[in-house]
């Protein structure tokens, strides 16, 4: 049997209603329960844990008492890192950084070579510098299996991955790096090429084991950071022969830049072209297939505004203390990387001269 | 037992009989406006000492983050190891099957590394680091209802229809550790006083653990990396991301209305949300705060150790955003449990004398993973 004890009758100076809302909702009931006990052999407890009452409350759990509502910290703050890793001693290690502030600059090669050595553009909540060091450890480590040569958007790459449905076990794939993304390990580039009258894109994640060789035949650099638009563009643009014989080139030559300027075909189109701001595309044919609202949209968007807008470049550029950081760690692990080539080289030549010398095959 | 919670504690029935209408109740409890000797805050403003130079309170402070470290290296197993007070060392509990529960270990997510199969398959690992903690407290199953954590009547408590198994049955009890040990002066004293108890210096962090009796640890044990092998499959529980208020679409995945065809205004509502004329149920799916709730990943398998900085590279994604604190425990899962009974695990957690003869390597490797300076060789 549930007890009702009704409260005293409202006063009036209170001013507070008797709302008989006449419903399930009985305001200002309150429910004991206290029968409960009465049959438990357990002894009452102590004032202290007194059985509960129920309130009927339309708005029920809405207030939650202070220590509720206080303010639950599942992260550390930057400074508390900071200060967890100085006293325990595992934090990033500034060492390579030491070494190569005192050598000359990094060299301007390096930032060539390890493009995706920069940290990520996002915000500082998701970033952080042992992960971003394993990141550029790894990739060094990877780099001494085998040769990852200096490529950009507009290069030209073969490119030999394990298969084991091939005839040799090895796929290889010539094609235009039409794109580069990501940092760090997760490193892709795709490459496109004409196979069989049949357009393909292949997109490979630099740092995978089950690539065997990437091997660079031509170095060339285009005025944008994508080539997107040659999937709208003749199919003559991005016909590369798969037995193209390699460009030498050198390394202490700027990289060149082709400037050459795609005509698009007619549209349809898979994106708005006009709107990107794309420098390698033939504008006054693009414009010639807009109407006049499309193409002054377009010029618009090409008098670059961004330019004033200091908060888009802030947050879609890395900060240069982490850049020159990133590259300098990078620096000393290239030239240990190098010293290892060396050692490699010397020993597979003495090797080599044994095995000359003892007649073993 | 006298001081077991469901005895004391009546909640709500279960029975069906009971209208929806006694659920809607505000939670109203004799005790709720006294004072709680047993609640603690932990964060304290600094206070600004004006008789100070800048120069003496960096002084004092160096000062005070040097006290925190020699307590931490006093305190650990090394130090342990090389006192002339060195104990017998006291007899370790066997693993016993389906019995035994270990102590975990909190961990602080930082990010992200891929990784690659011997056999040439991706796998995303989660770099957790693990710092420096200590055992607190051991409260005995016995004790759980005298524990003034659980005492602390939550409206939630009141509104379930029945309390957690570990708090009927009884079967573990509760081990609290420390981690990341901080400088005092960010703390208030009651809070290092929590600490000062057990010997140890003030941290950031109290986390607690379900475990049985035969594991437990008493205080001031230390809880390091190696207490989880590489090959072990671990729980990872922690904070999901906050994703602020969201609407219906994103947190409860409805669909909305349709975008066109002479939709007014309907395009990412909810809809109808009762029927008939009806109340609106409680627990209706409504646009709320998305994430910031506890959940676990399950059955995670540690594919690497990395022992100078101290991580642990576990496979999959873990709830939260870097820098967030998780708790890392043995698997519940019941196929893992019995794996466990085959290989057991460090008992009650890793003590040096378990260490292989000539220590460990810096990094130590699951063997079906590939370390980046070897080459891939596929069988044919």
């Amino acid at each position: 049997s549930i007890q009702l004890e009704m409260p005293p009758a409202p006063s009036a100076a209170a001013g507070s209603c008797a709302l008989s809302l006449g419903s399930r909702f009985l305001f200002g009931c309150r429910v004991t329960a206290a029968h409960r006990f009465a049959a438990s052999p357990v002894q009452p407890p102590s004032p202290l844990h007194q059985q509960p009452h129920l309130q009927p409350c339309r708005q029920g759990r809405r207030w939650l008492r202070p220590e509720f509502r206080g303010v639950y910290k599942p992260r550390l703050s930057p400074e508390a890192m900071k200060e967890f890793w100085r006293l325990s001693g595992i934090g990033p290690d500034h060492s390579r950084a030491k070494v190569a502030d005192q050598q000359a600059e990094v060299p301007p090669e390096i930032k060539r070579l390890y493009q995706e050595a920069l940290p990520p553009i996002v915000s500082q909540d998701y970033r952080d510098p042992i992960v971003e060091s394993l990141h550029r450890a790894e990739m060094m480590r990877r780099r001494r299996v085998i040769n990852i040569p200096e490529f950009h958007v507009g290069s030209i790459l073969a490119v030999s991955v394990m298969d084991k449905h091939a005839p040799n076990k090895v796929n290889r794939f010539v094609g235009l790096c039409i794109l580069r993304r990501h940092t760090g390990l997760f490193t892709t580039f795709t490459l496109r090429n004409m196979v069989d009258q049949v357009c393909v894109q292949i997109e490979y994640e630099l740092y995978s084991p089950s690539i065997v060789s990437i091997q660079l035949l031509k170095l060339e650099r285009r005025l944008d950071d994508n080539l997107l638009y040659l999937m709208d563009a003749p199919h003559s643009h991005c016909t590369i022969p798969f037995d193209m014989v390699p460009e030498p080139y050198s390394r202490n030559d700027p990289v060149p830049v082709n400037r050459e300027r795609v005509r698009l075909n007619p549209p349809p189109w898979m994106c708005k072209w006009h709107l990107h701001g794309y420098q390698g595309i033939d504008l006054e044919h693009l414009y010639s297939y807009l109407s006049d609202k499309d193409v002054a949209k377009a010029i618009e968007f090409s008098k670059a505004y961004k330019r004033y807008d200091l908060l888009d470049q802030y947050l879609n550029r890395v900060p240069v203390p982490d850049a020159d950081y990133a590259f300098k760690d990078i620096f000393i692990q290239h030239q240990e990387l190098l010293q290892h080539q060396q050692q490699q080289q010397q020993s597979s030549k003495k090797s080599e001269v044994i095995s000359k010398l003892t007649g073993t095959a | 037992m006298a001081t077991a919670p469901h005895t004391w504690l009546r909640l709500v029935p279960s029975c069906r009989s009971y209208s929806k209408a006694t659920r809607l109740h505000k939670i109203d409890y004799p005790w709720k406006d006294e004072p709680k000797p047993h609640w603690v805050r932990q964060f304290e403003a600094r206070r600004v000492d004006a008789d100070l130079t800048p120069e003496n309170r960096d002084w004092l402070r160096q000062w005070r983050l040097q006290r925190v470290r020699d307590a931490v290296a006093s305190s650990s197993e090394a130090a342990a190891a090389a006192s002339p007070l060195k104990e017998p060392p006291a007899a370790r509990p066997l693993w016993t099957p389906r019995v035994s529960q270990r102590c975990g270990l909190v961990g602080i997510k930082l990010g992200i590394l891929p990784m690659w199969y011997r056999n040439g398959q991706k796998v995303h690992t989660t770099v957790v680091q693990i710092p420096d903690q200590r055992v607190l407290r051991w409260v005995p199953p016995e004790d759980l209802g005298n524990y003034a954590s659980l005492r602390e009547m939550r409206p939630y408590r009141l509104n379930q229809s029945f309390l957690p198994r570990w708090l009927t049955q009884q079967r573990w009890g509760l081990q609290l550790v420390g981690a990341v040990p901080a400088d005092p002066a960010n703390f208030t004293a009651q809070w290092c006083g929590i600490f000062k108890a057990a010997g140890l210096p003030p941290m950031r962090k109290i986390s607690r653990f379900l475990v049985s009796p035969d594991a437990s640890l008493q205080p001031g044990a230390c809880l390091g990396l190696h207490h989880f092998r590489v090959g072990d499959c671990v729980d990872v529980v922690a904070r999901t991301v906050n994703r602020g208020f969201q609407g219906v679409m994103e947190r409860h995945l409805m669909e909305g209305g349709p975008a066109a065809h002479g939709s007014t205004k309907f395009h990412r509502k909810m809809g109808s949300a009762a029927g008939g004329g009806g109340p609106i149920y409680r627990g209706k799916r409504m646009p709320g705060v998305m994430g910031n709730r506890f959940r676990a990943a399950r059955s995670l398998p540690v594919l690497r150790v990395n022992t100078k900085h101290r991580l642990l590279f576990i496979k999959g994604f873990t709830p939260g955003p870097p820098h967030s604190y998780c708790q890392i425990m043995d698997s519940w899962m019941l196929d893992v449990r019995r794996s466990l009974d085959a290989n057991p695990p460090p008992m009650p957690t890793y003590f040096a004398e378990d260490a292989p003869e000539g220590g460990y390597p810096e990094d130590v490797y699951h063997p079906d993973l590939l370390p980046y300076d070897q080459p891939l060789e596929l069988p044919d």
